[in-house]
């Protein structure tokens, strides 16, 4: 990190550079890395180094002053992140915190980040699936957005890639529309969760099922992981923490590691990136000026590739903030789409209940994953009144309680040995599609900037017909299933909540096969600005229902390698 | 800078024992830890008395053996809206009136039964005069059995909380599971 105040641009010259360290950013950097390209690494947050920046890993929960909860008045200064299920005493720390970096929400809309080295890798919900070609073909066949200028088969030796190197534990479940993958042994699913698979082959045959969520955990390949200093998963649940093990892939303890490692990585912290430098005379980008986030000076770095992976939204920000006599609405935005045809997955709504069967036994142990529904609506055909369809998590849970009426002596002995067992407890959540429109959009600001002198972003997303009709037939079928397994005391909740929250927003500068209604070509190149790749979120052109972050760690490493073929 | 460090240190070491300058000497110290709340150390020491009847000690350390009032008061400081922290405070301060009431004495001189017979009473009873004390028993219950459960003792001594819980096993017959007994 020294001598960056070296004027020289030979110093500040580099092969690549990547902007944004986490999920998507990370991989970019590996792959350039790797073989031999020296590359900037852009964060505009702190250094989160592997372990030695997890101060609570180790805590036990005695040693968290609110035993997890986080205080009111910490909520009331940040309600958007205080609505997140992992804003804990144990990770707030790693979550940006409303007040510290405003945005503009025209439509309710819960932005969730994590400004630091690694980004959201350390707080992930680590679920991995694949897209497949039911998915790449989906606006094709189904007439909205633009088609995929890519399919299956032009991605899947990426998600091998990522798969075998980041581990994702998974059962090999011969799908069709949840292609298997690079598995390592997959974690148990437990005997009412099983109960309820024979019970979905019976009611439904091969029409639903219910498999175990592939989940990038270490289970196995051992020796190969301890190359990257990786060990196991232990189970512990504490993820969100960041991991002493790297059980679990985070760029914090693979990635970025093994770049660093190569030598040719240069990480530059705490640095805010304003624009996209583009030459007119070059008719390419040529580097990137960044705000240091502490001396506020701004300055510049330059490079033949520049990767922008920078979260999905910040990367809309960055390109439309990227403004030059050629460009006056945004780097590469010659049609005017750049920011919009924004989408999300809808996870507004949940089904609970009850099963009384097998209730001679429990669970013991952790489990860092579910089970899960891949979607099984309009998958070969439309057939409802909506478009697409939503996947759904699973999972079936049974502990010991005791009886808190009392006080006294009775109550004290009861809580000291919880012998009772309720019954077995079953939830279901969605992961709804979305549908990209032009009227979710973001946008600049024209007026207010934050205190590094960018304009803040305007977020302006919302849901639709579609997926109020997907929330009701989400519930509808879930209850059916559960019902026909004979669940009881079933409970259905539309939570309403803000989209924003499923963490998976996307979308603004999608792929597609037409400069004149997409932002970006097959190899995620902008059309217009072909040294500039995005492969973040921001480059869906549809959202499917699966987590997606495995699918920008493919896209990533695919686009590094397409623009080291083009370095020569 | 460096005084306000030692008196904050000062604070935590005394369980916030430090002086809010007051000139008014007939009148008992507020606590200044908890800076939403009026604790003098009378109300405090109550609060110990009252945790103590929920979970007593025995073979086993009882609340305030773990010093769970401070625990309390931490919460309803800081997590606790401002109608509970009233309703906490109302009910705190009336508890010596209601125990008088219904048993005609004053707390600290009941026996156990009494005493626990009165927490009850107060937890679950529907007079609407008496919601500030329903309130305020309910919330000090919920985090005495917080605090006693999630202490370091427990975690460390009497159950052990393990970092590594160790694999997951779906189909774990209760029946074979042996439990040790612990006698409170």
């Amino acid at each position: 990190m020294a001598n960056f105040n070296i004027d020289a641009v030979k110093e500040r010259t580099f092969q690549a550079i990547v902007i944004g360290s986490g999920m998507s950013g990370s991989w970019a950097a590996k792959e350039l890395c790797e073989h031999g390209v020296k590359t900037l690494v852009i964060e505009r947050g702190r250094d989160v180094k592997h372990i030695k920046d997890y101060p609570t890993t180790n805590m036990l929960p005695y040693e968290f002053e609110h035993r997890g909860q986080i205080p009111l008045e910490v909520q009331k200064e940040n309600p958007v992140v205080s609505r997140c299920y992992a804003f804990r005493e144990d990770a707030q720390h790693f979550f940006v915190k409303d007040k510290e970096h405003p945005y503009v929400q025209e439509k309710p809309f819960d932005w969730i980040r994590g400004y630091q080295v690694g980004g959201k890798s350390l707080l992930w919900a680590r679920q991995v699936q694949r897209l497949s070609d039911f998915d790449f073909e989906g606006p094709a066949r189904d007439g909205f957005a633009v088609d995929w200028p890519i399919r299956y088969k032009d991605i899947a030796p990426w998600y091998s890639h990522v798969e075998k190197f980041a581990g994702v534990s998974g059962n090999r479940d011969g799908l069709p529309h949840l292609p298997d993958g690079e598995f390592l042994p997959g974690f148990p699913l437990n005997v009412v969760e099983r109960y309820f698979q024979d019970q979905l082959k019976t009611h439904y045959g091969d029409s639903r099922q219910m498999i175990l969520a592939r989940c990038a955990h270490i289970t196995g390949n051992l020796d190969y992981y301890a190359e990257q200093g990786r060990a196991r998963c232990q189970s512990r649940n504490l993820c969100q923490r960041g991991c002493p093990f790297g059980g679990y892939f985070s760029a914090n303890a693979s990635t970025l590691p093994w770049a660093e490692s190569t030598g040719n990585m240069t990480m530059r912290t705490n640095a805010v990136v304003h624009s996209i430098i583009y030459d007119e005379e070059k008719g390419k980008a040529t580097g990137v000026r960044i705000v240091d986030t502490q001396s506020k000076e701004m300055e510049e770095y330059y490079a033949d590739a520049i990767f922008v992976n920078g979260s999905a939204l910040n990367t809309n920000l960055m390109l439309l903030n990227s403004t030059s006599s050629r460009f006056p609405n945004g780097l590469g935005n010659d049609n005017g789409l750049l920011g919009k045809f924004v989408a999300f997955h809808n996870y507004r709504a949940r089904v609970s209940g009850e099963y009384h069967g097998h209730l001679e036994y429990t669970t013991q142990g952790g489990r860092p994953t579910s089970g899960y529904f891949p979607r099984f609506r309009n998958v070969l055909k439309q057939e409802t009144d909506f478009l697409r369809g939503y996947a759904a998590g699973f999972s079936a849970n049974r502990g010991s309680y005791s009886d808190q009426s009392g006080v006294g002596m009775d109550l004290k002995e009861n809580l000291l040995n919880p012998d009772k067992y309720g019954p077995w407890r079953v939830g279901s959540h969605m992961m709804g599609e979305t549908i990209p429109k032009e009227s979710n959009y973001v946008a600049l600001d024209p007026n207010q900037k934050d205190e590094w002198g960018i304009p803040l972003l305007r977020v302006n997303v919302d849901y639709d017909d579609n997926d109020e009709k997907m929330v009701k037939d989400y519930l509808e079928q879930m209850t059916e299933m559960f019902e026909k397994a004979g669940f009881t005391n079933i409970q259905t909740r539309d939570e309403r909540k803000a989209p924003g929250l499923d963490i998976h927003e996307m979308g603004g500068v999608r792929m597609g096969r037409d400069p004149k209604t997409s932002l970006l070509n097959a190899n995620h190149q902008l059309h217009a600005v072909p040294n500039v790749y995005v492969t973040d979120g921001a480059s869906m052109t549809s959202t499917a229902t699966q987590n997606p972050s495995l699918t920008y760690m493919a896209f990533a490493a695919r686009a590094a390698h397409h623009a080291m073929k083009n370095m020569g | 800078m460096k005084r306000r460090d030692a008196l904050r240190s000062l604070a935590l070491l005394t369980g916030g024992l430090v002086l809010v300058p007051s000139c008014d000497f007939s009148k008992e110290d507020i606590l200044s830890a908890y800076q939403n709340l009026q604790i003098t150390p009378s109300l405090k020491q109550l609060l110990a008395d009252i945790a103590d009847t929920i979970i007593p000690p025995g073979n086993i350390k009882g609340a305030s053996d773990l010093s769970v009032q401070d625990f309390i008061l931490v919460m309803v400081n800081d997590c606790v809206d401002e109608n509970g922290q009233q309703s906490f405070m109302k009910g705190l301060q009336g508890f010596g009136d209601f125990s008088k009431k219904t048993k005609g004495q004053a707390f600290s001189n009941l026996d156990t039964g009494l005493k626990e017979e009165l927490i009850l009473a107060g937890l679950t009873t529907e007079d609407e005069k008496e919601k500030d004390i329903r309130s305020f028993l309910g919330n000090t219950k919920r985090f005495t059995i917080q605090g006693f459960m999630l202490s370091e003792y427990m975690q460390t001594e009497v159950k052990p909380y393990s970092l590594i819980p160790g694999d997951y096993q779906g189909e774990v017959l209760i029946a074979d599971l042996k439990t040790e007994r612990i006698n409170g």
